[in-house]
C-alpha cells in the first residue's frame, strides 16, 4: 500500500459529489466510500469533511435525504439536480486538466 | 441562489437547531469510527480516544461549518458592535462631542418631522384617503406654478353635474363663530358650512342620525345642524334622543339631524355643521367654496382629471379667467388643504436636513482626526491578518453605535422640540392631526440615525483602512511636519462652512422679513385697546336697524363703564383680513367701467378716534350720518395712492350696483392682512370705510356669514379690568349674545405674524446650530493641527520664529478655509434665497446687507475658532517639546 495522498480543497468537493452520486450516505459513510474506491490511496482529513458538506449543502448541490439508519442522529446526504450538473462539469474540467498535465509531463525534448 | 438564501435564513433563524444537528452529526461520526476501530480489534476505550484525536478540533470544524452557511456575518456584527461600544467608552470626550452634535441635529429633525408628518405626510383620517381629491385651480404661466382650492358657484355646479368619475361635495373651508343656545346655555361655537353629501364623500357615517339631504341643502330649505361628538357630549351629555329636536342656532331653531363620531375631524376645527346651500349668487359669485371629490370605484385619477380639465376651460372663461394659464385639476385632498403651508414647511424641512448633513460632516472630521491617532492600532490589526473589509466594518460599527446613541438622545430632544414647536406654531399648521412624537417620528429618527452613522463613518473608515502597514508601524506619531494628508478634513470643514452660509443667509432673510413686518407703522395707537367679537350671523340681526340698535345700546353701556375712554364697532380689525369688495369710480379723471377691488369696513362713528387714526383730509363720520342722510365714505391713504393719485378725492363719488357714495374724508393707513394683491402678511391696504348705519339690508346677512364684527374699546388704564363690565353690558342688551374671546391689540398683532415668526425663529435656530457646528469644526481642525505639529512648532520657535508667527502658521488655514467656504457658498446661497422669494417681504432675495453680515460674521467666528486653539502655541516650551519622544 502506497503512502496516502493529501487532497486539494476543490478536489474534496468533487469527490464528495461523486461519492454521494452513487447513493445517499452519511458523513462517515462518504469518508469510507472515498477511501474504499481509491483503495485507501486518498486520505481525507476528518475535520475538513463537515465544513465541505455544509458548504455543498448551502450551495444546493447536496441535500438531506430521508431519515437516518440505526436511529442515529446522522444526516444522510443525496445529490441534487444542481449537484449532478456541477459534478459533470467538474469531471470535464478535471479531465482537461489531467490531460494537459499529462501532456506536459510526458513531453519529449524534440516536441518542444 | 435561492437555496443559499433559504439555507442562510434557516441557519440564522434556527441557530440552536443547527448547532444540535452539527454536534449530533460529528458525534455519530466519531462513534462509528470508534466502532470500526473496535471491530478491527482495538480496545474500546483506546478506539474512542483515537477517533477523537483523528477527527481533530470539533469547535474549529463547527466554526467552519457555520462560516460555510454564512453565519459568520451576524456573529461578527454583534462582536463588532460590542467592541465599538468598548472603544467609544474609552474616549468619552470624543464620544460626548459626537453624540451631543448628533443629538442636536437629529432632535431638530425629529421635531420638525413630527410637524411635516402631521401636516403633509400622514394619511388623512378618512377611509381610503388616497382616493380623495381637491378640485383645484392650477395657475401655470411665466414663473408661476401654484394651486388654489377656492372655487365659485358656477364651477361647483359644473363639477357636480358633469364630473362623472367622482363623487363630489362642496364646503366652506373655514369655520365661523356663531351663537348657539340649548339646554339653558348660550355658547359661541365654531360652525362649518358643508353641502349635502360632504360626510359621505369623506367616508364618514354619522354616529347617530343622518347627514344633510339635498332638500335641506337648498336656499329656503329646512334649518338643520349636525353636531360634533364633543359638543353633543358637553351640552347634551351624549343624549341620543337629541336627534330630531330643535336647538337655537344663529337666533333661529335648527333641527339636529345627526351627531358625528368622536374621531371625526373636518378640514377646520368645528363644533357643528350646517348646510352650505351653494348658489351662483352672493358668496357663490366669488371664489368662496372648496370642493372635495372621491374617485368612484373603477375610475382612475387620469380619467377624472382629464374630464375635469375639459369641463373647466369654459367655466374659467365664463368667470373671466384665462384658460390658457389656468386649469381645473384634481390634487390630493391632503395637498389641497395644506397647499398654503406646504412650501414653507418643505423649506424648513430641507433646512433641518441640511443641519443634519453639517453635523455629519463635523463628526466625519472628528473621526478623521481620531483615525490619525489610531493608525498604529489599525496597522497592527492588519499586520496580524485582519482584512481591510473587517477594519472598515469595525469602524462603521463604531459610527453606527454613535449614530444610535445620538438618535436616542435626539429622540428625547425631539420630544422637547415638539413641545416648543407647538407653542410657536401658527394655528394653520395644526389642522388635521395632532402634532406629536409618535412611532412614525421615532421610526424616522431611527432611520436618520443609522443613515447618519453610515454617512459620517464611511469616508473616514475607507480613508483609515488605506494604510501602508510598514510605514505606519514604523513611523506613526513621529512625523515632523504633519506628514498625513490634511486635505480631506479641510475640505469637510470648508463644506461645513459653505452649508452654514446657505442656512444663515436664509435665516437672515426671514429674520429681516419678520423685523420689517414687525416694524411697519401700525397706523394706529395699539396701547390700551381691548377687542371682543360676537357673531351676528343671527336671524334676529338680519336688518340694518336691528344691528345698529345693538351697536348703539351696547356702546352706550360700555362707554359708561369706569375706565373706558371710548368705544366703537368695526366689521374687522387691523392686522386681520378684511372684507374684499368691488367698486367703481363714478367721476373724476378716470371713471370706471369695470369693478375695482378694495377692502371695506363698516364702522361706528367713534372708530377713528378710538384707534387714534389721523384724519388727513375732509371729515370723519358723525352720529348725523344716518340711514336717511346722503351716503358717505372715508377712504385710506393707500386707497388714494392706488386709485386717485393726483386727484382730490374729497367730493368724488364711488359706487357699485346703482348706489352712489360721496367721499368725505381721507384717513391714514392701518396694517392689515392682504387677502389680495401681493398677499403680504401685513400691509397698508386700500380701504373704504362706510358708516354702519348706511349698510344695505341685503348686505347685512352676507357679510356676517364671513365676518363677526368687533367691539373695540380704548381704556384709560390696563384694559383687562373691563372684560367683565363689557360682558355685563352686552348681556343687558341681549342675553342670547355671547362675546367670543377678548384680545388686546398686541395679541392680534402677535397672531397675525405667527407664521413669519415660526419660520424666522426656526430657521434662525437651525442656522445658529449650523454656525456653532462650523465653529466647532474649525476649532477641532486647528486644535488637532497644533497637537500634530507640536514638534515642528517647537523647532520653529527654537530656530527663532516668534510666537505670533507660529500662531499665524497654524491658525491661518482655518480662516482661509472659511473664506473659501464663504466664497463658494455665496453663489449657492444666491440660488437658495430664490427659493424663499415667496416668503420674504421688505427685502430682496439677494439682499446685500444679509449676505455681507453673514459673510463677515462667519469669517469673524472662523477667525475666533482658529486663533483660540492656536493660543496653545504660546504655552509651548521649545526645549521640552524637542525632548519629547
Amino acid at each position: 500500500m502506497n503512502k496516502p495522498v493529501d487532497i486539494l480543497q476543490g478536489t474534496l468537493d468533487m469527490l464528495i459529489l461523486k461519492a454521494v452520486s452513487l447513493g445517499p450516505l452519511h458523513g462517515y459513510g462518504i469518508l469510507l466510500r472515498i477511501q474504499q474506491i481509491s483503495k485507501e490511496a486518498l486520505q481525507i482529513p476528518q475535520g475538513s469533511l463537515y465544513p465541505a458538506l455544509y458548504r455543498l449543502e448551502h450551495r444546493g448541490w447536496i441535500a438531506e435525504w430521508g431519515a437516518s439508519e440505526n436511529k442515529r442522529k446522522a444526516k444522510y446526504y443525496s445529490l441534487t439536480g444542481a449537484g449532478r450538473r456541477q459534478l459533470k462539469s467538474e469531471r470535464k474540467e478535471w479531465k482537461r486538466l489531467a490531460i494537459a498535465i499529462t501532456d506536459v509531463l510526458t513531453a519529449k525534448p524534440e516536441g518542444v | 441562489m435561492l437555496a443559499r438564501v433559504r439555507s442562510w435564513w434557516r441557519a440564522l433563524t434556527r441557530q440552536s437547531r443547527l448547532e444540535e444537528e452539527m454536534a449530533a452529526e460529528m458525534d455519530s461520526h466519531m462513534e462509528r469510527y470508534a466502532a470500526d476501530l473496535a471491530a478491527r480489534g482495538v480496545e474500546p476505550g483506546e478506539a474512542r480516544r483515537r477517533a477523537r484525536v483523528e477527527f481533530g478540533s470539533v469547535p474549529a470544524a463547527a466554526e467552519e461549518c457555520r462560516e460555510a452557511v454564512g453565519l459568520r456575518w451576524p456573529d461578527e456584527f454583534i462582536r463588532d458592535l460590542r467592541y465599538a461600544a468598548r472603544v467609544l467608552r474609552k474616549s468619552p470626550t470624543f464620544t460626548g462631542a459626537a453624540v451631543a452634535t448628533l443629538a442636536l441635529c437629529i432632535g431638530a429633525n425629529t421635531a420638525l418631522f413630527s410637524v411635516v408628518d402631521a401636516v403633509l405626510l400622514r394619511p388623512l383620517p378618512y377611509p381610503q384617503p388616497e382616493r380623495l381629491f381637491s378640485v383645484a385651480r392650477h395657475f401655470q404661466g411665466k414663473g408661476s406654478n401654484a394651486y388654489q382650492t377656492n372655487l365659485w358657484g358656477a364651477a361647483w355646479e359644473g363639477v357636480r353635474d358633469h364630473a362623472s368619475y367622482v363623487d363630489a361635495a362642496v364646503f366652506s373651508d373655514g369655520s365661523m363663530g356663531v351663537n348657539f343656545a340649548a339646554g339653558g346655555r348660550v355658547e359661541y361655537v365654531k360652525q362649518q358650512r358643508v353641502s349635502a353629501g360632504f360626510f359621505r364623500v369623506l367616508g364618514i357615517a354619522p354616529l347617530i342620525g343622518r347627514e344633510f339631504s339635498a332638500d335641506e341643502d337648498r336656499q329656503g330649505g329646512p334649518a338643520v345642524a349636525v353636531l360634533s361628538y364633543a359638543l353633543w357630549k358637553r351640552v347634551f351629555r351624549a343624549d341620543p334622543s337629541i336627534v330630531g329636536q330643535a336647538v337655537t342656532l344663529r337666533g333661529e331653531p335648527h333641527t339636529v339631524a345627526g351627531v358625528l363620531p368622536a374621531h371625526f375631524q373636518s378640514s377646520v376645527p368645528a363644533d357643528l355643521w350646517t348646510p352650505l346651500r351653494p348658489s351662483r349668487e352672493g358668496e357663490g359669485g366669488g371664489s368662496n367654496y372648496a370642493v372635495v371629490a372621491r374617485l368612484r370605484s373603477g375610475a382612475t385619477w387620469a380619467q377624472a382629471n382629464t374630464q375635469l380639465e375639459a369641463l373647466g376651460a369654459p367655466l374659467l372663461r365664463e368667470f373671466g379667467q384665462d384658460p390658457s394659464t389656468e386649469h381645473l385639476r384634481l390634487i390630493s385632498f391632503q395637498r389641497g388643504m395644506s397647499e398654503y403651508v406646504r412650501q414653507p414647511l418643505l423649506i424648513l424641512w430641507a433646512a433641518v436636513g441640511l443641519v443634519l448633513v453639517i453635523g455629519c460632516v463635523n463628526i466625519a472630521g472628528l473621526l478623521l482626526a481620531r483615525a490619525a491617532g489610531r493608525t498604529r492600532e489599525m496597522a497592527t490589526r492588519m499586520a496580524l491578518g485582519s482584512g481591510r473589509a473587517a477594519l472598515i466594518r469595525q469602524m462603521l460599527a463604531e459610527s453606527v453605535v454613535l449614530g444610535l446613541c445620538g438618535g436616542a438622545a435626539g429622540a428625547v430632544l425631539g420630544w422637547l422640540g415638539v413641545k416648543a414647536l407647538k407653542a410657536l406654531m401658527p394655528a394653520s399648521l395644526n389642522v388635521w392631526q395632532a402634532v406629536e412624537l409618535d412611532w412614525r417620528a421615532l421610526a424616522a429618527t431611527a432611520c436618520a440615525s443609522i443613515a447618519a452613522g453610515i454617512l459620517f463613518g464611511l469616508y473616514p473608515a475607507l480613508a483609515a483602512s488605506r494604510l501602508e502597514i510598514r510605514a505606519a508601524l514604523g513611523e506613526a506619531g513621529r512625523a515632523v511636519a504633519g506628514g498625513r494628508n490634511p486635505w480631506p478634513r479641510r475640505l469637510l470643514v470648508a463644506s461645513e462652512v459653505a452649508l452654514g452660509v446657505v442656512l444663515l443667509v436664509g435665516a437672515g432673510l426671514l429674520i429681516r422679513t419678520f423685523a420689517h413686518l414687525q416694524g411697519l407703522d401700525p397706523g394706529f395707537d395699539a396701547k390700551n385697546i381691548i377687542t371682543a367679537q360676537l357673531s351676528l350671523q343671527d336671524a334676529r340681526y338680519a336688518t340694518n336697524q336691528r344691528v345698529n340698535q345693538l351697536f348703539d345700546k351696547s356702546l352706550t353701556r360700555i362707554c359708561e363703564l369706569p375706565g373706558v375712554d371710548s368705544a366703537a364697532v368695526a366689521l374687522s380689525l387691523p392686522y386681520e383680513r378684511a372684507l374684499n369688495t368691488g367698486f367703481k369710480r363714478l367721476d373724476g379723471p378716470h371713471p370706471d367701467t369695470e369693478s375695482q377691488i378694495t377692502n371695506m369696513f363698516y364702522i361706528t362713528p367713534e372708530f377713528f378716534r378710538v384707534l387714534r387714526m389721523p384724519l388727513l383730509r375732509g371729515r370723519v363720520f358723525t352720529a348725523a350720518d344716518s340711514r336717511t342722510t346722503a351716503e358717505v365714505a372715508v377712504v385710506s391713504e393707500a386707497f388714494v395712492k392706488m386709485y386717485m393719485r393726483g386727484d382730490d378725492p374729497v367730493g368724488r363719488h364711488l359706487g357699485d350696483d346703482g348706489d352712489r357714495r360721496e367721499i368725505v374724508g381721507v384717513v391714514g393707513d392701518i396694517q392689515q392682512k392682504s387677502g389680495w394683491g401681493d398677499g403680504a402678511p401685513t400691509a397698508a391696504m386700500p380701504d373704504i370705510y362706510i358708516p354702519a348705519t348706511q349698510v344695505d339690508d341685503k348686505f347685512i346677512p352676507l357679510v356676517h356669514t364671513f365676518f363677526s364684527p368687533n367691539w373695540i374699546v380704548r381704556t384709560a388704564g390696563s384694559p383687562e379690568g373691563i372684560i367683565a363690565g363689557m360682558q355685563r353690558a352686552i348681556q343687558a342688551v341681549d342675553p342670547q349674545l355671547p362675546f367670543a374671546g377678548f384680545h388686546n391689540m398686541e395679541d392680534v398683532r402677535y397672531r397675525s405674524l405667527a407664521q413669519e415668526r415660526f419660520q424666522a425663529v426656526l430657521l434662525g435656530a437651525l442656522a445658529g446650530l449650523a454656525l456653532l457646528l462650523a465653529a466647532v469644526g474649525i476649532y477641532g481642525l486647528i486644535a488637532n493641527s497644533v497637537a500634530e505639529r507640536t514638534r515642528e512648532l517647537g523647532i520653529r520657535l527654537a530656530l527663532g520664529a516668534t510666537v505670533s508667527q507660529a500662531m499665524r502658521a497654524v491658525a491661518l488655514p482655518g480662516v482661509a478655509l472659511a473664506l473659501a467656504g464663504v466664497m463658494v457658498s455665496s453663489v449657492l446661497a444666491g440660488f437658495a434665497s430664490q427659493l424663499l422669494r415667496h416668503l420674504i417681504w421688505g427685502v430682496r432675495p439677494g439682499d446685500p446687507l444679509t449676505f455681507a453680515v453673514v459673510g463677515i460674521g462667519l469669517l469673524g467666528v472662523a477667525a475666533a475658532a482658529s486663533f483660540l486653539p492656536a493660543l496653545r502655541v504660546t504655552r509651548l516650551n521649545p526645549a521640552e517639546t524637542l525632548r519629547q519622544e
